[in-house]
């Protein structure tokens, strides 16, 4: 008897999946009513991105801390107003108390507003100043990079042509990205409800423009070029020849990409 | 077939169920990909052109170049060389779209952003403290921002 | 004098003491109590369902009053599991893709597998072997909505012969014995989310993922015993004290464990000095105080092993009352501990900056997306849940000492088992 039930029950299932093939004309409207959702602007016409490989450097030396790159961000990319793609650090070390026997005293670290309007006179006397300096922060665009590695959808990546960037349009906003940046780079877009990233201007290095706070920095400290296609007298290969690089908090195995030159221990 | 159907009811009834859903998993999965997910890697490769596809903000110095060149040589020559016109004198894109429009002139503020002292600042930048230094709001009337070597 | 100056000025940036990058400084860390409550719940299932399988696996007779109450607790919060991470995303609308398009290096995306392998192949299954019997006896002698819930649960087999239910029984041990791997796979998966973190000295760290799973084990069965004394209390019966004996028992075990580890996880991280230990152990002495040492340290796990160590000892000595009091005080303690563990871990883990430089407060907020009131919600949800299925699925065996006798013949997986196994 129970066979019999069994039988029928099969029955019963191959008929609903062939209900469910019939129905898959319907399912295709579907899926392509999906599909249109994200199917929007164009690019700039003939971009390959397997013949760029993009990076930024960064000379410590060479930054007055004078914040007009974190305008120009802000601007280019219509940042909210608490959120920063890029940002300006200020380190102030002070001299060691006399016979302490230290190589150097305190460190503090401020970044104001992220740097916007330069920076205000520090509170600590000049004289107190051991040294100080500027460091712009940006996305690291690691090699090995934590965030695209853990966003559970694939809406963060490493782009064929060596930048990290979001998917808004497909970002959850699940955070775990931002939790896995080692840098502080990411944030929760407010407007947008999804992680937000400096892209290294993608919309701009594609069309030959150089990213904005590169275009905008008056003291060259930011350096930007195309690994694959130098151009004659590349000031991105000749800053590598010239400098010691590093990358930031390395021990990590990210592997950042951004290069800095003429960092202290203290900067992290 | 017929092994199958000769196994416990409660077993066939779950295998039946486990394929459907799996099966419902799959269809689901076949509808829901976004066409373009993997063309590069895993995510959606439209995604590189939506991101390329927003307008930019700032100008650039090569547009710049292409109607104001002369100044642009100009400046090649001086100190502030690296500078991109756009540093000083605003986001230039409406003025490109339509040169009607006129761009507001930079003035103290923008000069002492960069060369304000501070023990921050690196050495090769020329600091001065504004207030020792001079007194009234128009930089211009000794130095030419164009070519700051040169007085007026 | 200088650097009180300079640490003042910083100040003035509301919530933040130091320096933290211009992008940690938001009102309330990115993960809230939300996501407090999300790994406190999927522990709970864990934990509740190692205890039922002690009486499956182990074949602990004495545990079987709790066996099916364990399991339906384990359901309600397997249920309830998800919630507080979809309240929490930026898009819930969006969810889907974690299951369409995983990203296979991602732990949360490997969870969303790893709950659904837990719900479907194990709980579920596990469940329905154990309950067909009743199912089929149920849809014939109740009428009406709960008659028609009970047909739709036989899933149309109404086979009811010895061997039938033989095989209902050793499916049942087999799915329990694939369970147990599960159930640790399940919550070491969400010490693994965080684990996996390694800009965060706070949670980047093997014993992550070991340290969730042992105070998951503790806080489930320590739920267990909550609600089993809590739900002999409320019907007017006496509970099992051989049953509660035991469960405390293995509670206690369990404690002692998953103390020994989380000790030995912060002797280590002390000791070897590691990157931002500093920022650390100003932590627990600062800002985490009351809920790391005083909650979790004193009140969730010290009180508890004095208290049910010393019963272990002398419980000879102690009226049954006086055990039932302490039992279910310590089990509340240890719930409570245990929150305040993932606590410490979620927010202790967002107050300081990834720089090591400074600190940011939290800003408890009531309403809201990210308030108190929806994790309470979320919290008091599974207990709801728990209170139908107790209903609908446990009205008709009470899990007492005078119904285990009956209920032995009513259910067959012990009778049948044993036969099983002679035969």
């Amino acid at each position: 008897m129970s066979e019999n039930v069994t039988r029928r029950n099969v029955l019963k299932n191959l008929a609903g999946i062939v209900g469910g093939i019939l129905a898959l004309p319907a399912a295709r409207t579907c899926q392509a009513a999906v599909r249109n959702v994200f199917a929007t602007a164009q690019a700039p016409k003939g971009y390959d991105p397997f013949k760029h490989k993009w990076l930024m450097a960064l000379d410590v030396d060479r930054c007055i801390g004078c914040g007009f790159c974190v305008e120009a961000c802000k601007a280019e990319n219509s940042v909210p107003q608490d959120n920063f793609r890029t940002w300006i650090e200020r380190y102030v070390v002070t001299r060691p108390k006399p016979g302490s026997g230290e190589s150097r005293g305190d460190t503090f670290v401020d970044s104001p507003d992220g740097g916007i309007g330069g920076f205000k006179p520090s509170l600590i006397p000049k004289e107190d100043v051991l040294k100080s300096f500027f460091v712009p922060k940006l996305c690291n665009q690691c090699e090995n990079s934590p965030c695209s590695q853990v966003c559970p959808v694939g809406a963060t990546f490493e782009s064929p042509d060596g930048v990290v960037l979001v998917d808004k349009n497909y970002c959850i906003g699940c955070g775990f990205c931002i939790q896995a940046c080692p840098y502080g780079c990411r944030f929760l877009n407010p407007e947008t409800h999804t992680a937000d990233k400096c892209t290294l201007c993608y919309h701009r290095i594609t069309r030959g423009l150089r990213p904005a706070c590169v275009e905008i920095c008056p003291s060259q400290a930011r350096i930007f070029g195309d690994l694959k296609n130098p151009i004659a007298d590349d000031p991105l290969q000749r800053f590598i020849e010239n400098n010691k690089t590093q990358g930031l908090k390395a021990h990590l195995g990210t592997k950042p990409r951004v290069r800095y030159a003429n960092l202290d221990e203290e900067v992290r | 077939m017929k092994r199958f159907l000769s196994m416990p009811p409660q077993i066939t009834r779950l295998v039946l169920l486990t394929i459907a859903i799996i099966c419902a998993y799959f269809t689901a999965r076949y509808l829901l990909t976004p066409q373009s997910f993997g063309q590069y890697g895993h995510y959606r490769g439209a995604a590189l052109q939506e991101i390329a596809g927003r307008e930019p903000f700032w100008a650039g110095r090569k547009t710049c170049d292409t109607c104001h060149g002369e100044i642009v040589q100009k400046l090649a020559k001086a100190e502030h060389k690296g500078l991109s016109c756009e540093t000083c004198h605003g986001p230039a894109k409406a003025h490109v779209d339509n040169p009607e429009v006129k761009l507001p002139k930079p003035g103290y503020g923008q000069c002492v952003r960069c060369h304000e002292a501070s023990p921050s600042r690196p050495a090769w930048i020329h600091q001065v403290t504004p207030a020792k230094h001079y007194t009234g709001q128009v930089c211009t009337e000794c130095h030419v921002p164009h070519q700051p070597n040169e007085v007026p | 004098m200088n650097a009180d100056l300079l640490t003042n000025a910083v100040d003035l940036i509301p919530q933040v003491q130091g320096y933290a990058y211009p992008n940690e400084r938001t009102l309330h860390p990115l993960w809230s109590v939300l996501i407090v409550v999300y790994p406190y719940v999927t522990g709970l299932v864990a934990g509740a369902f190692i205890m039922a399988s002690l009486v499956r696996v182990l074949n602990v007779k004495a545990l079987e009053p709790i066996y099916r109450l364990a399991l339906l607790t384990a359901l309600a919060f397997m249920l309830c599991a998800t919630l507080p991470l979809l309240f929490h995303l930026g898009h819930p609308e969006r969810c889907y893709e974690i299951m369409m398009t995983p990203h296979f290096t991602s732990p949360m995306a490997m969870f969303g597998f790893v709950y659904a392998w837990y719900l479907m192949a194990v709980l579920l299954l596990e469940l329905w072997f154990d309950y067909r019997r009743d199912f089929v006896d149920w849809s014939r002698t109740e009428s009406g909505l709960r008659g028609l819930i009970y047909r739709a649960f036989t899933l149309g087999v109404t086979d009811l012969s010895e061997p039938a239910l033989r095989l209902d029984a050793r499916m049942g041990r087999i799915i329990s014995v694939v369970g147990i791997p599960s159930a640790f796979l399940l919550h070491g998966y969400v010490g693994f989310i965080f684990g996996s973190i390694k800009a965060n000295p706070w949670w980047g760290n093997v014993l992550m993922p070991i340290i969730f799973i042992l105070s998951a084990v503790v806080s489930g069965m320590a739920l267990c015993v909550f609600a089993y004394l809590f739900l002999c209390w409320t019907r007017r019966v006496t509970a099992d004290m051989r049953c509660l004996d035991l469960m405390t028992s293995f509670l206690f075990y369990a404690l002692v464990i998953d103390a020994t580890i989380e000790g030995l996880d912060w002797l280590h991280r002390l000791y070897s000095a590691e990157e931002g230990i500093e920022v650390l152990r100003s932590l627990a002495s600062g800002k985490l105080f009351y809920t790391l040492l005083l909650g979790q340290a004193m009140m969730g796990t010290l009180v508890p092993l004095l208290l049910l160590g010393s019963l272990q000892l002398a419980r000879k000595w102690v009226s049954d009352l006086n055990r039932r009091r302490v039992y279910f005080g310590c089990s509340a303690l240890i719930l409570l501990g245990v929150l305040a563990m993932r606590w410490n871990v979620v927010i202790g883990g967002q107050l300081f900056s990834k720089s090591m430089r400074g600190f940011m407060s939290y800003k408890m907020e009531f309403a809201g997306h990210e308030g108190w009131w929806l994790s309470l919600a979320l919290l008091a949800l599974p207990f709801i849940i728990l209170t139908v299925l107790i209903k609908y699925f446990l009205a008709l065996d009470l899990p007492t000492i005078e119904n285990v006798v009956p209920g032995a013949v009513r259910r067959p997986h012990s009778s049948q088992a044993a036969e099983g196994r002679a035969g």
